[in-house]
């Protein structure tokens, strides 16, 4: 293949909106995606999908494919399937398609990798019929697979939406255990004013409230001390409600208080981040184009800070944008003009983050578990474990994992990152920011070595 | 804050010297970095090492060989005393060849040392055959390997979790995310930290890898020591594969294969690049054709600490009587003999070893 002008990292909203807007403007662009068909998490395979399930998935869903159609362009080669593993300065990005090694170069470079859902480690959080809310929706989205007999549990719209979609196709909910408090919500009202500018989203969770409301599911709001219990497999959620206890017994759990930047990309790159206390996770520091600290490489979507769909494909525009002014396809003029429609409709879309950060903040009593709660799945080590090495000396996540092996897994600390820094920064008086964050290093996705050892470099040559 | 002693490096190298002066009813107190620290402690390789050191210097050989020696009873004192369990595993160790030429070239050298050694450096040549009865996984282009038994291999990690337990049970003071900036001996020893904070003692035993590159001039050291950088590669978890350790791969307790090393002159640079992980793949594959479907799921790059004959330093300053430099790129191999027997030259006790040859000057140009 030629050197292309930008190597994007995913075919989310950010990745597929700044990839059209480059290769609009005549550049060539290279994306890479390492699921199957263009999408994201949001849109996953929505080219298939939509069809076929698209009325339980809602209008929001079937939007992706006029994001996906626009990846049919001369000036975009769309590389699905591809994982890639590391990215060096230069930029060299290592990547694994069908079994096969390969590296790409380019000068500029998007990662456009999106967000985790905030793991939720609670007592019995590791039990088999427990997972995310949204890897409950993959298997609605690629599968159409509907829990029967499910809780969900957690805080804020993701978890109203998979009500709906469940609602929708046939198959309610036992019930919602929320963990938002009233003072969060009296907490929100002050964002209220700036919120009704985003009135559209506002509406949709009404609607979504009114839909659970009518389908009959109870709700249970400010609830506390939730665990999970069962022998081999879930059996029942337990929790604190205005005082008492109550226990619900189900198949299926759909746990989820928000998700997260995913950062282990530009972690991996040295590029600074800070502590963002509402949506209580690391962002990496950029400038109002998405451009980082390390000269040429740009962050868009939800890695660059949570934002939504809507949000994450204005910001992959406007790098695009910057992008084209640096390579001289656009004069500054140009790209202002062309770049201001978009910056006012972000604020529109951004109005109601404020109320939504506050209304639903994450579950405090998953942000520092009890001490016998698993925190790293991989290799199985306890917040207690992390409170220990704390004792022993640790100031931060790096000589945790030395002594703990957290962070060591096939993971590589994308699910336990954020409670490690947050257990120690707790532990030690430090902020999260002194803390620090796990030193990212490549492979970023698991990969084989003879993947890796059969490496060539296929600059001059066409990767279909 | 006073004590007997100030160790000036919190890692394995540091922890062990400090760990042998409690032992002896010492008042210690150890300053350690913070959480980005270079360290060369969380990144080795693992290996309780004989073969191939001192290949030049057979009092090197012979250090070696002693530490090697007390290690499993190190190990089990530091695990009885923390409950800590420090894996360590002392059934011989391979250098793999992929020539002939190279094999005999290295029996040679090893027959030199031997005799050096009164004939104490126990090893044997294995060609393919033998070898692929002792490691069914071996490859076919492997064509022989040196075993030797006095080699072995660790989990460092371990090592440096008990150490760090051990340490403050016995009462020694350990206090982290320091920076030192000054040392001066007015009368008794005064050091410095970045935050203002002063400690006073006895002597000062610098053990702070490269950052004695910095410090040591200060102390009066030479100090001549430089950054190597080694990229490691470890994969997931698997079934037993390897028996043996050797330079090119070992199996950890805990399952993965660990696959080293480079050695890279690039300064203070400890990043993780593409071609020396796929150089470092290749040759594991080539050593153990089966690692190939194995998935890699971690690398990292370390700095090691090489003096320019790449062996220990260990040397009181002339400059200020009572500072210490202790440095190494074998922490591990080494640990039990900075544990056991460091302690007794620091303390100029009868029964202290002759470390003469690891004093700075052999640097000396004459």
């Amino acid at each position: 293949m030629q050197k292309p002008d930008l190597v994007i990292v995913g075919a989310g909203p950010a990745g597929m909106a700044a990839a059209n807007q480059a290769a609009e403007l005549g550049l060539k662009v290279c994306i890479l995606d390492e699921q199957s068909n263009p999408g994201g998490q949001i849109y996953r395979d929505v080219d298939r999908v939509a069809p076929i399930r698209g009325d339980a998935l809602g209008a929001d869903y079937t939007y992706g494919t006029r994001l996906t159609d626009k990846l049919h362009h001369a000036n975009i080669v769309h590389m699905s399937g591809a994982t890639v593993w590391a990215i060096e300065k230069g930029f060299c990005v290592s990547y694994t398609q069908n079994g096969r090694g390969a590296q790409i170069i380019a000068d500029h470079i998007l990662l456009a990798t999106g967000a985790l859902e905030r793991p939720m480690p609670i007592p019995g959080w590791t039990l088999p019929g427990v997972m995310t809310a949204g890897a409950g929706q993959i298997l609605l989205k690629q599968s159409g697979v509907v829990a029967q007999n499910a809780v969900l549990v957690g805080s804020g719209p993701l978890l109203y939406l998979i009500a709906c979609q469940m609602l929708r196709a046939g198959s309610a909910p036992k019930a919602l255990i929320e963990t938002q408090t009233g003072a969060d919500t009296r907490a929100a009202l002050r964002h209220l004013p700036r919120a009704l500018q985003g009135w559209p989203y506002l509406v949709k969770g009404l609607k979504m409230l009114a839909a659970i409301r009518r389908a009959g599911v109870p709700r249970y709001q400010g609830t506390a001390s939730v665990s999970i219990t069962g022998t081999d497999h879930v059996e029942a959620v337990h929790f604190m409600h205005k005082g008492r206890t109550k226990s619900i017994s189900c198949d299926t759990v759909f746990m989820h208080h928000g998700v997260v930047p995913n950062t282990q990309a530009a972690r991996s790159l040295g590029i600074a981040h800070h502590w963002h206390n509402a949506q209580q996770a690391f962002v990496p520091k950029l400038d109002e184009w998405g451009h980082s600290d390390f000269a040429g490489v740009f962050i868009a979507g939800d890695s660059a800070g949570i934002g939504g769909a809507k949000t994450a494909e204005a910001y992959g525009k406007l790098t695009a944008l910057k992008i084209a002014e640096m390579t001289g396809r656009l004069t500054v003029g140009e790209r202002d003009r062309k770049a201001s429609p978009i910056q006012r409709s972000l604020s529109h879309e951004l109005a109601a983050r404020p109320f939504l950060d506050t209304a639903y903040p994450p579950f405090n009593a998953a942000l520092t578990p009890s001490d016998n709660t698993l925190i790293c799945r991989c290799e199985e080590v306890t917040a207690g474990d992390i409170r220990r090495y704390t004792k022993l000396g640790c100031t931060g996540p790096n000589q945790a994992k030395a002594f703990g092996r957290a962070g060591m897994g096939p993971c590589q600390g994308r699910y336990c990152g954020l409670t490690v820094t947050t257990l120690i920064a707790k532990e030690t008086g430090q902020s999260p920011d002194t803390t620090g964050y796990y030193r990212i290093r490549p492979p970023l996705k698991p990969v084989t070595l003879g993947e890796i050892a059969a490496m060539d470099i296929t600059t001059d040559e066409s990767p279909q | 804050m006073e004590s007997d002693y100030v160790i000036i490096g919190g890692g394995v190298v540091g922890l062990s010297v400090a760990w042998g002066l409690l032992r002896r009813g010492r008042s210690v107190t150890v300053i350690d970095g913070d959480d980005g620290s270079f360290r060369a402690s969380r990144g080795n390789f693992g290996l309780v090492w004989v073969q191939s050191k001192g290949m030049k210097q057979p009092q090197y050989a012979r250090w070696s060989q002693t530490s090697a020696a007390m290690w499993a009873d190190f190990a089990a004192e530091l695990g009885d005393n923390t409950g800590h369990t420090v894996p360590l595993e002392q059934k011989g160790g391979y250098d793999l060849h992929f020539s002939e030429e190279t094999l005999h070239a290295t029996i040679d050298t090893y027959e030199t040392l031997k005799t050096q050694l009164d004939g104490n450096y126990p090893y044997d040549v294995l060609g393919h055959n033998a070898l692929r009865k002792e490691e069914p996984h071996i490859g076919p282009k492997v064509v022989g390997a040196i075993l030797h038994h006095q080699d072995g291999h660790a989990n460092p990690l371990k090592l440096l979790m008990a150490l760090a337990t051990d340490v403050r049970k016995m009462g020694g003071q350990v206090l982290t995310g320091q920076t030192v900036v000054d040392v001066a001996k007015p009368d008794t020893f005064r050091v410095t930290c970045k935050d203002g904070l002063t400690l006073c003692a006895d002597k000062v035993v610098l053990s702070a890898g490269l950052g004695a590159m910095q410090l040591g001039p200060r102390m009066g050291f030479k100090a001549p020591i430089r950054p190597q950088r080694g990229q490691v590669l470890i994969t997931e978890k698997l079934p037993k594969l390897i028996n043996r350790p050797s330079l090119i791969a070992r199996q950890v307790d805990e399952g993965g294969i660990q696959i080293g090393a480079t050695n890279e002159e690039v300064g203070m640079d400890d990043r993780v690049t593409q071609p020396a992980v796929s150089a470092l793949a290749g040759e594991a594959i080539a050593a153990y054709p089966a690692l190939a479907r194995a998935q890699l799921v971690r690398s990292w790059g370390a700095l090691r600490v090489l003096s320019p004959d790449g062996l220990p330093i260990y040397q009181e300053s002339a400059d200020m009587p009572g500072a210490y430099l202790v440095t190494c790129h074998s922490g591990i191999t080494l640990a039990a003999a900075h544990a056991r027997l460091l302690p007794d030259w620091l303390e100029r006790a009868d029964i202290a070893p002759n470390l003469e040859v690891f004093s700075e000057n052999r640097f000396d140009f004459s």
